[in-house]
Formats: structure tokens, C-alpha cells, sequence
């Protein structure tokens, strides 16, 4: 906790972007190939230069950098609105059945033979969006309380889980296989031309999200009392869910599933910042892109020029700091 | 102002609300009452519009309430839930400013107007020095008045409240309906409450509404209208008597304690008690459904204003005189009739000394004795009425050491008349 809530409550916006640009630094830094900061800020700064240290930070570290930051952003921001809609502050972005909704729509995709750079993702999205949307409908024929919005999820995953068995078994090729080790977690890029495109989808769905924030703060007391201080619930709710869903769903056709940023990184900036959302859901953007950035660092660092998946590095920065705050939980959040 | 019409609604084929009609009138304290799951919950759903009549019709103004916008609802009416569960540490500011979100939109830093009633709304509720504090951190009567700042900052005409000070301490209670009277009385908030405190509803309310099982209104109108032990009896199933509260003027409703069906034990017992010592004795014997008789005692005294508040056979002597011989006489009529005799850790003096005598003589001619607790400081006759008291435990006495023991006791002795 901080020592004093009022000072670093008013300084978080410095702060994080001191964290974002120690992290960019760390990520361009980290590699096999061993790279100065003097490089770093040529290959920023200077001239165009010819160097192949230059070439290493501007076509491979800065793409992958800034995709991590990206993903990052998207999984910490729609994480603080999952737990706010779910009023359950250890939701997990992917506790909806999107994990299990973009797995089988990679899978679906290649084993339908379509392997472009572009097919794996999009299968992936539309199989996230698919699930989201196919709980969302599921929850609301029984008037949707947390409960069965959570339970929905749960089935939903699992649905999705065993038609992914059964696609395996029908084809047990070795795109396939890549597409599930694609699946764990993975931020090397296929197309750096993409990132342009991802990053006015997640800056659209993130600005949305952001206009909604006071409902956010209302939505964390329940529906009746959210209704009650004058939110159309219902209409809040479908539009929290679609931007939320769309943010999460790009992350996991960006990198697959990384876990525990959408549950660690909103919690975390919730006990440093407060909880109301309009600082909260900035805060966890720009908190989730320096995590991923520097667990991606980590993740090329710790076993170079062998590369640890970054969905490996964030559960075991994640596992043991979600464990401590349910233990805190007692104490109150 | 609102207006209900054979307004009727239902969950599934249960019906909750049937046929209601009624109007609210502004600037009233109304208070509904009734049962648990008679509908009251659901009928101040119904007001602010978040279910919709299944039948008849529920209009602000002749608006249909679930047809009016949320917003536009939460400028007409607050509302404060019993129970609000939290897991977000917002800070109490934060918490009462959520009451501004129908005055304001996203991004647009809050007004002087939004500021201002966000610290009025603290300030009467008692909640300004909690500020900066986590409502995750507050106890359950704080945190109630945080819920009840947040419908202040709301300004709005009405206020709704469903037992919200039911779980509050006394003080804060008391203090709630204070502010409420208030509000009522300065700015004419109309104040619709669900309660189950029938004597604070009849103080603070302009009118009482009674509904019955099945969600049927069995009567609306001004307290001393409402509040009678026909209307009660017939609501809640209780004998109660109603009374007038001597410093409010306002209904009073007392419960009459119930004789438990099957009791327990089903003996005639004589009790010889006061100064308080038979309260808890009497009482519990008269729950567990005896047939008491007490006496000698002084009228004025706390036991003998028991025994006759519980309608016993008790024989009384005038305040602060001593025991006659024609009172003792009649004492001793009941409690040879009696299947027992109980002496209660009564202070013993001059004044009640024949009472020990009358047991004494009783005990020799073979009546049961059970003494509660003695101990010989609480003798103030010089050692008389510790001799008495060993006199009879020497002739065959039961001693008992607490009360839950002589429930057995009795029940022992009894079960043992009985196979004789």
C-alpha cells in the first residue's frame, strides 16, 4: 500500500509513463544480440542508419515492444472493466469463454486448411467474440446477475474445449499443433503491417470504454443500485461488454492467451490508484503494456538466445502475486 | 404525485401485489408495513420502475414509472437498500459522489452545484470526518449512513427506503429518523420506508400502509387508524395490545408473549420472589406454559409488575407495608394449592420475612420446596432469614443452583407424581 495515498494517487500518470519508457528500453535491450543504449538512441534518434543493430531495434525489438504494449494495454484495461461489471475484483478477462472461443476458432480455421498470416488471427477473433457473445445471450435469458454471467462462461469454455479435442482428433496435423503452442502465449509478431491496423482497433474500443467510466463505478454496487442512481443497465452493460470483449478478443489474436495480466494489472493499479475508473482504466492500460513489454524481455533475456513463452514469464510473475492478494482478501481489497 | 391503480404483480403463478390502490401525497412520511415476503420490496421495485405491473398501472404524475428513464428516476427518487456489499474501496467522497451521475456527464469535471450537495449530504449524515476512508473499512452502521449520503446527494423529491435502519444501533436509528422527520419538514421530501419498527414508523409517519400474505393492502391511514390489535392480529397473527406511547402520543404496540403450544412443563408452581429476584424465573416458566401463582408481594414492586403484566394469580400487599396476616393467609391458600413451591435469591428484611416463615410451615406440612440459589448474604434480618432458609433445606428443601436446573427438577418431581 502506499504511504501516502493523496501523493501517489496524484502522480500515477508520471509514474506509469516512467515505467512504460524503463520497459521499452528494457524490451528494445533484452536479446541474443547484445545492444547498447547508445545504439538505442541512435537507432531512435539519429539519422537513418545502415548498422544491423539499428535493423535488430527498428524491424524486430521495436515491432514486438510495441505489440506486447498493445496487448498489454488492451488485456489490463478490459480486465478492470470485466471485474467492474462482474463486481468480482479477481475476474480474469478471460473467464468469459473467450480463451476457449478464440482456441477452437484457430484450430477450426487451420483445419480447414486456411493458414494465411492474417487467417489465424481473425479465426481467433471470431471465435472469442463468438463465445462472448453466445454467453452474453446465454446470461440473459435467466436476468443476468454476475453469477450466471460467471457460470455461463464456464460452460461456454468448456464447450468450446471439448470441440477443440474433437477437431484434434479429427486432424491431428502439425499446423494444428502450432496453432495450441501459438495459443500458450506468444508475442513474435508475423506481421509488423498489422500493427497499425490493431492499434485503432484497441485505441476505438479502449476510448469507449473510457467515456463509460462512471457507469463502471456504478455497476461495482450492482445492477439495482447502479439502476437506481440513474444507468440504463442494461444498455451500459451490452456496451462495456462489447468494447471490453473486442479489446480482449484482439489480444488473443495479437499473442494468444497471456495469462494473469487481465487479473494481476488491474488489481494491482486499483490498490496503488483507487478504484474509480477514470484514472483506473488509463492506469491499467498503460500498467499492462510496461508488464508485458518487460515480461517479453525477460522471456527473450533469462534463457538466450532460447526463448521462454511470455504467457510462462507472466504466470510465474502473476501465480505467486494473485496467491498473496487472496490471502490480503480478509483485510478487504 | 405517485399513484397506484388495482395495481397487481407476480412472480411466476405466485402472486405478490394483488388489487392495490392508493396514492402517495407529496410531502408525506408513509410507511409500509406487513409480513416478511408480503411484497413490500417488491412494491417499492414497482414505484421506481424497475419491474413493470402485470397488472393495473403504477404513474409519477400519470407517467408510467417503468416507463420513465433511469435517469430522469434518479432525479425524482433515492433510494436506500437494507444491505450493500462492497469490494471496491471507494472512498466514502467517492461513494456519495456516485449520487451526482444523473446530474452529470462522462469527462466533465463535477460542478460547484455537484460539490456542494456531496458535502451537505456528508455533513448530515454524519459522515464528513469518513471522507478519505474506505467504505471496505467501514462498520455496518457507517457504511449504512455513506448509502444514505449517496441518496442525499441525489436531491430528489422522494425518498424510498427499505429497511434501511433496521440493522443500525439505536442511536444512529433514533438519529435517522430524525434527519428524515427533518427533510421531511424543511424541504418536503416525501419519505415512502419499508419497516418492521412499528412504534418508530408510528412517531415519524404521517400515514401507515399494512399490507397482509399476498401482497393485499389491509389498511392505509394515520397511525392511531392503523396500529390496532384487530388489524395487527389479523396481519401478523400475534395477540398484541396497542397502548399510547405517554411522550409522543403516537400508538404503541406491545406483543403479548405467547403461551408455547405443548409446554413443556404443565405444573402448578407457587413462586415467592421480589425486588426483580423472579423476573427471569417467571418469565421462562410462563413461556414454558406453568401455572403460576405468586405472592406475598408489595404492589409497586418489579416482580408483581411483571406478574400482572403476564396476567398471573399473585397476591398483593400495599406498597411498602408489611406483610399482613390476611395477605400471608391467602399466599398460603395459592401455595398449598400449588404442585411446588419456588423460592427465589430474593433479598430478605423485616418486611418480607413472613413470606420465608409461610414457606417454612408449608414445607413442614410436606409441600416441595425448591430454593434457587441461597446464600446468606443477602439476608438483612441479623441471621433470621438464613435460619429459616436452613430450616427448610433441614426439613427436605431442594436446593438448585440455577435456573436451568429447575426445569429438570421439576420435570422430575412431576413424571414422578405421575407414576404414583
Amino acid at each position: 500500500m502506499p504511504l501516502n495515498p493523496s501523493i501517489s494517487r496524484s502522480t500515477w500518470l508520471p509514474v506509469l509513463v516512467i515505467c512504460l519508457l524503463g520497459a521499452l528500453c528494457f524490451s528494445l535491450w533484452a536479446g541474443p544480440l547484445p545492444i547498447s543504449v547508445r545504439d538505442i538512441s541512435q537507432a531512435l534518434f539519429a539519422e537513418p542508419s545502415s548498422s544491423a543493430h539499428a535493423a535488430v531495434i527498428l524491424k524486430i525489438r521495436l515491432p514486438r515492444a510495441l505489440l506486447a504494449a498493445l496487448v498489454g494495454a488492451s488485456l489490463g484495461s478490459a480486465g478492470a472493466a470485466f471485474q467492474a461489471v462482474l463486481r468480482n475484483p479477481l475476474a480474469d478477462p478471460y473467464v468469459l469463454g473467450v480463451s476457449g472461443g478464440a482456441a477452437l476458432g484457430a484450430v477450426a480455421a487451420l483445419s480447414l486448411g486456411f493458414a494465411s498470416v492474417f487467417a489465424l488471427p481473425a479465426a481467433a477473433f471470431l471465435g472469442a467474440t463468438g463465445a462472448l457473445a453466445l454467453v452474453y445471450w446465454i446470461a440473459r435469458a435467466h436476468r443476468s446477475t454476475p453469477h450466471t454471467l460467471i457460470l455461463s462462461g464456464v460452460m461456454v469454455g468448456s464447450f468450446a474445449a471439448a470441440l477443440l479435442l474433437f477437431l484434434l482428433w479429427l486432424s491431428p496435423s502439425d499446423p494444428v499443433r502450432s496453432a495450441i503452442f501459438w495459443l500458450a502465449g506468444n508475442l513474435s509478431l508475423s506481421d509488423p503491417g498489422m500493427l497499425p491496423w490493431a492499434a485503432l482497433w484497441i485505441f476505438s474500443c479502449f476510448a469507449i470504454l473510457w467515456s463509460r467510466y462512471p457507469a463502471l463505478d456504478l455497476l461495482t454496487q450492482g445492477e439495482e443500485t447502479a439502476a437506481d442512481l440513474g444507468l440504463s443497465v442494461g444498455q451500459a452493460r451490452l456496451v462495456i461488454f462489447a468494447a471490453a470483449g473486442a479489446l480482449t478478443a484482439c489480444a488473443v489474436a495479437l499473442a494468444g492467451l497471456v495469462g494473469f495480466v487481465g487479473l494481476v494489472v488491474p488489481h494491482a493499479a486499483r490498490l496503488l490508484w483507487g478504484p474509480g475508473h477514470g484514472r483506473l482504466l488509463p492506469a491499467s492500460a498503460l500498467l499492462g503494456a510496461a508488464f508485458l513489454m518487460a515480461a517479453d524481455a525477460v522471456s527473450r533475456q533469462v534463457l538466450a538466445p532460447a526463448e521462454v513463452p511470455v504467457g510462462v514469464v507472466t504466470a510465474l510473475l502473476g501465480a505467486p502475486f494473485f496467491l498473496y492478494l487472496l490471502r490480503k482478501r480478509e483485510g478487504g481489497l | 404525485m405517485i399513484r397506484a391503480a388495482e395495481l397487481g404483480f407476480g412472480y411466476g403463478n405466485r402472486p405478490v401485489l394483488q388489487n392495490l390502490t392508493f396514492d402517495v401525497r407529496p410531502g408525506e412520511i408513509l410507511t409500509i408495513l406487513g409480513p416478511n415476503g408480503c411484497g413490500k420490496s417488491t412494491l417499492l421495485r414497482l414505484m421506481r420502475g424497475l419491474l413493470k405491473p402485470d397488472q393495473g398501472r403504477l404513474e409519477w404524475d400519470n407517467r408510467a414509472a417503468h416507463q420513465i428513464r433511469r435517469d430522469a428516476m434518479a432525479r425524482l427518487a433515492a433510494v436506500v437498500p437494507q444491505f450493500t456489499q462492497t469490494h471496491f474501496p471507494y472512498t466514502v467522497r467517492q461513494m456519495t459522489a456516485m449520487g451526482r451521475y444523473a446530474y452529470r456527464t462522462a469527462f466533465s469535471p463535477p460542478t460547484a452545484e455537484d460539490r456542494k450537495a456531496v458535502e451537505q449530504a456528508m455533513a448530515v449524515t454524519d459522515t464528513l470526518h469518513l471522507a478519505e476512508r474506505a467504505i471496505t473499512g467501514l462498520s455496518g452502521g457507517e457504511l449504512q449512513r455513506v448509502v444514505l449520503a449517496r441518496a442525499l446527494a441525489q436531491q430528489t423529491p422522494v425518498l424510498l427506503l427499505d429497511e434501511a435502519t433496521s440493522h443500525l444501533d439505536l442511536d444512529h436509528r433514533l438519529e435517522i429518523a430524525d434527519l428524515l422527520s427533518r427533510l421531511n419538514r424543511e424541504k418536503g421530501t416525501t419519505i415512502i420506508q419499508v419497516s418492521h419498527d412499528l412504534d418508530l414508523a408510528a412517531q415519524i409517519s404521517h400515514r401507515l400502509m399494512l399490507l397482509s400474505d399476498g401482497g393485499i393492502l389491509t389498511s392505509l391511514g394515520p397511525p392511531q387508524e392503523v396500529l390496532t390489535a384487530e388489524s395487527l392480529r389479523r396481519v401478523f397473527r400475534v395477540e398484541v395490545r396497542v397502548e399510547t406511547n405517554p411522550y409522543t402520543g403516537t400508538p404503541r404496540v406491545f406483543p403479548v408473549i405467547r403461551r408455547r403450544q405443548g409446554a413443556t412443563i404443565q405444573s402448578h408452581l407457587h413462586v415467592v420472589c421480589g425486588g426483580g429476584s423472579g423476573a427471569d424465573l417467571l418469565r421462562r416458566l410462563h413461556v414454558a406454559g406453568c401455572t403460576l401463582t405468586v405472592g406475598p408481594l408489595n404492589r409497586g414492586d418489579s416482580d408483581a409488575a411483571l406478574a400482572l403484566a403476564l396476567e398471573l394469580d399473585t397476591v398483593l400487599e400495599e406498597p411498602f407495608c408489611p406483610l399482613s396476616f390476611r395477605v400471608i393467609a391467602t399466599a398460603r391458600e395459592k401455595a398449598s394449592a400449588a404442585d411446588a413451591i419456588l423460592l427465589a435469591p430474593t433479598f430478605w428484611g423485616s418486611g418480607n420475612l413472613a413470606g420465608l416463615e409461610m414457606v417454612l410451615t408449608l414445607r413442614k406440612e410436606g409441600k416441595e420446596v425448591f430454593v434457587l440459589d441461597p446464600r446468606p448474604d443477602r439476608d438483612f434480618t441479623g441471621g433470621r432469614a438464613w435460619a429459616l432458609i436452613e430450616d427448610i433445606r433441614a426439613c427436605g428443601g431442594h436446593v438448585i443452583e440455577d435456573i436451568e436446573t429447575i426445569f429438570d427438577a421439576v420435570g422430575e418431581k412431576k413424571s414422578g407424581c405421575t407414576k404414583n
